[in-house]
């Protein structure tokens, strides 16, 4: 695999995972199934984690986190002491990297099989990926603040937007695949004989 | 572990602690960055939610509409003349004030908003609206709707803000309950996501004598809210060995929400 092909594809993945947040501006909430939305930033994230190298997927995990929390983090209340005694605590901002880089590896814990060309497996563990992403987020604030509860609706707000986000990882794995063919690269450097049941 | 990971590995960390180090101040100005580089996107993704909205309410409640546009068409009517009567108001107030030599003169302007964006985040219960910096919004603006309190100004940008609604559990509101002397704090619960969410009002003392139906409003204090907002009313008291808890429904159908209104007063 030639060094400039490999680095080139690396680029594109960064492109794609930017123009990802342009595109999730576009993807409204589905008031009817819990607020949930399909999480478009986190899978491309997961898709490009299984096929580039752990360097290249760290660097996605902070562009990633990084622009995700300037995207969703809340300013401080600031508040008189005396009447709100009780502030409820916000996370740290930059702390989406540290979820983005766990759910990267985890994602790269199944690039044998990617690389042999079987990216289905890849795919369910995107929805899996993305509802522990969601998991551990909700877990985290819970720690912060206290009180952990769990209801119904958080459940459903998870699992349904795992389920959607999941559901749109072929179309982000064609995108990478036609990016790397575009760039000389393969994806699958170990299909061989499977080669045909790959894209 | 390869020589390059473990190098990768200390950078990405070194990274995320620069990141996790970062002040308010900083963390605005990336905010700020982020935002007007996606901003063209911005403004199409939000028309193009605000358009699919307006469709499907449209189609769904055509005649509902029409005759709302009627009453609203009678309430303005109504609205200019009481607003006539609330600007004698204020000139005769402004003289008394001035006459009783008090310093600081009561300013109450509002900016009205249209509602651009729902929930963009996933667990804060927040709404963009098109109203920014280049209209006087600053940070932690009440914001109203015509039925009570909807919020505050979390993130103002240049020509767009975010709005913290009041069923955000980091949204606190300094309370009291109409026809009674307890006062508490109200917020929203974690993790309601239905569209019918309820609110959180602690604080109150173990022996509140307080029934369902009581409407509850702002005390103005605590430097955000001005007095005598309506928030909600009261659907059920909960009575602890320490104190006593309250469940409210919003006053503000927050699930329909399309023009809001920012306090741009200085003084509460």
């Amino acid at each position: 695999m030639k060094p400039t092909t490999l680095l080139r594809f690396n680029f594109s993945a960064v492109f794609l995972l930017l123009a990802a947040f342009l595109v999730q501006q576009f993807v409204p909430a589905f008031t009817g199934l819990s607020h949930a939305r399909i999480l478009i930033v986190h899978l491309v994230f997961l898709c490009a984690a299984v096929s580039v190298a752990t360097p290249t997927m760290l660097l996605l995990a902070f562009i990633g986190g990084i622009l995700w929390d300037a995207h969703c983090s809340l300013a401080p209340m600031l508040v008189d002491p005396e009447i709100y005694t009780h502030p409820t605590e916000s996370l740290r901002f930059g702390y989406s990297i540290l979820l983005f880089a766990g759910m990267g590896f985890l994602m790269q814990g199944l690039s044998p099989l990617f690389r042999k060309g079987k990216w289905q497996f890849s795919a369910l563990l995107s929805g899996v990926a993305t509802f522990l992403y969601l998991a551990a987020d909700y877990a985290l604030i819970s720690f912060v603040r206290g009180d952990f509860v769990m209801s119904r609706s958080i459940l459903r707000l998870m699992s349904y937007t795992a389920l959607l986000t999941m559901l749109f990882s072929p179309l982000v794995f064609w995108l990478l695949y036609r990016l790397a063919m575009v760039f000389d690269h393969s994806l699958y450097p170990e299909a061989g004989k499977n080669k045909r049941r790959s894209f | 572990m390869k020589p390059l990971n473990l190098i990768a590995l200390l950078l990405f960390l070194a990274g995320a602690m620069w990141a996790l180090t970062r002040s308010e101040p900083v963390v605005r100005e990336i905010q700020v960055a982020y935002f007007k580089a996606i901003s063209p996107t911005l403004k199409s993704g939000s028309s193009l939610e605000t358009k699919t909205r307006n469709l499907i309410r449209e189609t769904k409640h055509s005649k509902e509409l029409e005759a709302e546009l009627s009453t609203i068409r009678g309430e303005i009517g109504r609205l200019r003349i009481i607003e006539s009567r609330f600007k004698e108001l204020e000139l005769e107030n402004a003289e008394l004030r001035h006459a009783l030599d008090f310093k600081k003169a009561t300013r109450f302007d509002v900016v009205a908003a249209s509602v651009i964006r729902r929930h963009p985040t996933t667990w804060w219960q927040t709404v963009e609206i098109d109203a920014g910096e280049n209209r006087g919004i600053g940070i932690q603006l009440s914001v109203l709707s015509n039925d009570g309190l909807v919020g505050l100004i979390d993130r103002p940008f240049k020509n767009r803000s975010s709005v913290l609604l009041v069923t955000d559990e980091k949204c606190q509101v300094s309370v009291r309950i109409e026809g009674s002397p307890e006062v508490g704090i109200l917020s929203g619960q974690r993790g309601e996501f239905d569209n019918n969410p309820t609110l959180r009002l602690r604080f109150l003392s173990k022996n509140a004598s307080l029934q369902p139906g009581q409407r509850v409003f702002t005390t103005g204090r605590g430097g955000i809210f001005q007095p005598n907002i309506l928030v909600g009313t009261l659907i059920s008291v909960e009575r602890g060995s320490l104190d006593s808890e309250a469940l409210v429904r919003p006053a503000v159908d927050l699930s329909e929400l399309s023009t809001v209104f920012v306090v741009l007063s200085e003084n509460h």
